[in-house]
């Protein structure tokens, strides 16, 4: 499904990605972990196309298709999904406004009907109630007075209404606490534990690996991933830190 | 015409102006062509509508309800308003007036320039929701004269469409006791404004709010110059003026509020904010307070800024297209100044017009 060959990439002109590799087949979860300034939210903003994060070699596909050629609303529309560490605040616009317009823009582009406000709103609600989100807060602005976990939690119930083909999702679990972090966990499993699916995880602990079970795991450091293994690696960094096992 | 005198940029309240184009309006012939569909409302509860044609009124397809058509007495020595002469249309309703409805005016220019005069006199407790529509693409020039007796309330809601040309309008409003005047104007077409009103808060406990969203692009420019006056004590006045200019637009917004040294406890609000989607574009916003009592609250702001970068990728990453997250937030930064006007139908009908400028 995503294809990365040896992506290097620059922020501000400073060399941030230094060569990474990494394929991802529909059915994985891939988890990529890594220290404090290895890269780790460069990459997932680059497969995203943020502006300022500039690719100066290499390559990303997805299904075969050159991803780095497409702006964000083109890749999201070909099922990707980023979820965000620090889902921003867009004061004046509602969530439900925001996601029935990203929907649907994603839907025009793929050739499907768009939703009815209120076939939307129906599915808006079954996403909303499976993450305990209130339809209110969905009423709201988008991220505007929510706190940090509800932040995390809206991110999700936007993953669960887009329903993508592959997340990249940034540290999702940064600032949870453990029950915030079951549910989030459970909404990854159930939007995206699926044989089509596929999800890159990047975080810094094993413990939202405990609930998302990964089939595979990274560590990255320095721009490069220097260790890949099964789902023992993470147990391992927990056990003795990245300095040893990224040594 | 034997007109224009009209004020140059080298005069401090006219240096954003540009009136160049209306000599030329002025001297032009109207073609008389009317677009068979009229921006009227739909509304429940149907009021009187005039129309205006040129500056003449359509009597088949007007209906006036307690609107006369006559001579007005406006007062004014506004180098614009004063050249909308004496007649026009006045709406008088007495004391303890049921409101009329929703009473709509729609002014069609069909090319030339037209001056019109409007008095509206609420006596006690009376109340009016008016809504103004300019289209067309002339020179549109109006004059409205304001009188509110005591708790008397008037919401008065403008929105200038149309293509090309101009509209100028002049207020001059006069609140008394406990009284409630509420302007807000859209200029979303692509026709250039100057926009100027004068409200007078001379009786106590009187709210005055002079609100608006100018959208320009193009070479467009708007132009609007609010004063409020607190004469007397334990006034409330709201000014929030949301500017959008792309390519070599320019909105500009003047906001005066003169606290006098007998108005003690006015509570006074002005909220200037541009937002330029252009490097090329232009906003000027000069908010002015002139206190000279002093025990009041007045607050006041002006902010220049582009759309925020994080926000439209956040919105981007989700599968807004680009124009879409732009227009979005746009409509956002517009929110504050259109969510003001109270009336639900009114308020979305200005909303349809700011996203139709958006698409």
């Amino acid at each position: 499904m995503l294809r990365i060959e040896n992506l290097h990439a620059n922020v501000d002109g400073k060399a941030i990605l230094n060569g990474i590799s990494l394929a991802i087949n529909p059915g994985e979860i891939h988890a990529m972990m890594g220290p404090n300034g290895s890269g780790k939210s460069t990459l997932s903003y680059v497969l995203a196309g943020r502006p300022g994060y500039e690719v100066t070699q290499g390559s990303v596909t997805l299904d075969g298709e050159d991803l780095l050629a497409l702006d964000p609303h083109e890749r999201a529309a070909k099922g990707m999904f980023l979820g965000f560490q620090y889902p921003v605040e867009i004061p004046g616009v509602s969530n439900v406004q925001f996601l029935r317009t990203a929907l649907n823009a994603q839907r025009r582009a793929r050739g499907d009907k768009e939703l009815s406000a209120g076939e939307f709103l129906k599915l808006a609600r079954e996403q909303a109630d499976a993450l305990d989100l209130s339809m209110d807060m969905m009423k709201r602005a988008v991220n505007v007075g929510f706190s940090g976990g509800e932040k995390k939690r809206n991110e999700m119930v936007q993953m669960g209404i887009i329903d993508p083909r592959l997340a990249i999702l940034d540290e999702t679990d940064s600032g949870l606490d453990i029950d915030a972090l079951r549910v989030i966990g459970a909404g990854i499993n159930r939007i995206l534990r699926k044989p089509d699916k596929a999800v890159l995880l990047i975080t810094h602990y094993q413990r939202l690996l405990e609930i998302v079970k990964p089939d595979f795991v990274h560590v990255l450091a320095g721009g490069r991933i220097v260790r890949s293994g099964g789902a023992e690696l993470a147990m391992e960094l927990e056990r003795e830190g990245y300095g040893a096992v990224a040594a | 015409m034997t007109l224009l005198a009209l004020p140059t940029a080298r005069e401090e309240g006219w240096r954003w102006s540009d009136l160049s184009a209306l000599p030329a309006l002025a001297e032009r012939s109207p073609t008389g062509r009317v677009p068979d569909a009229l921006p009227w409302l739909d509304c429940a509860h149907e009021g009187p509508r005039l129309l205006f044609i040129d500056g003449r009124l359509d009597e088949s397809r007007s209906r006036l309800g307690p609107v006369e058509i006559g001579p007005v007495s406006v007062q004014t020595g506004h180098p614009l308003g004063r050249l909308a002469g004496a007649g026009g249309w006045s709406l008088r309703l007495g004391r303890d007036h049921a409101p009329p409805g929703l009473l709509q005016i729609v002014h069609v220019s069909t090319g030339a320039a037209d001056h019109l005069a409007g008095e509206i006199v609420l006596d006690a407790d009376a109340q009016a929701s008016i809504v103004e529509t300019f289209s067309g693409e002339g020179w549109t020039n109006r004059l409205a004269g304001v009188t509110l007796g005591k708790s008397a309330r008037l919401m008065l809601n403008r929105r200038v469409l149309g293509p090309a040309g101009f509209v100028s309008f002049t207020d001059h409003a006069e609140l008394g006791e406990g009284a409630s005047f509420v302007a807000a104007t859209l200029a979303a077409g692509g026709r250039d404004t100057r926009l100027d009103g004068e409200i007078a808060l001379v009786g106590e406990g009187a709210y005055a709010e002079a609100v608006g969203a100018l959208l320009a692009r193009a070479r467009q420019r708007h132009d609007a110059n609010f004063v409020i006056r607190h004469s007397v004590p334990s006034g409330t006045s709201r000014q929030v003026w949301r500017s959008v200019a792309d390519d070599k637009a320019a909105c500009s917004v003047a906001a005066r509020v003169e606290v006098a040294r007998h108005a003690q406890k006015t509570d006074g609000e002005q909220s200037l904010k541009g937002l330029l989607l252009a490097r090329s574009a232009t906003i000027n916003a000069k908010p002015e307070l002139e206190i000279f009592a002093d025990d009041v609250k007045c607050a006041h702001g002006a902010t220049v800024g582009a759309l925020d970068r994080n926000a439209l990728f956040y919105l981007e990453s989700r599968g807004v297209t680009p124009d879409e997250a732009k227009a979005l937030l746009t409509r956002a930064f517009v929110a504050d100044a259109l969510d003001r006007i109270g009336e639900k139908r009114v308020r979305e009908a200005f909303y349809a017009d700011a996203e139709g400028w958006f698409a």
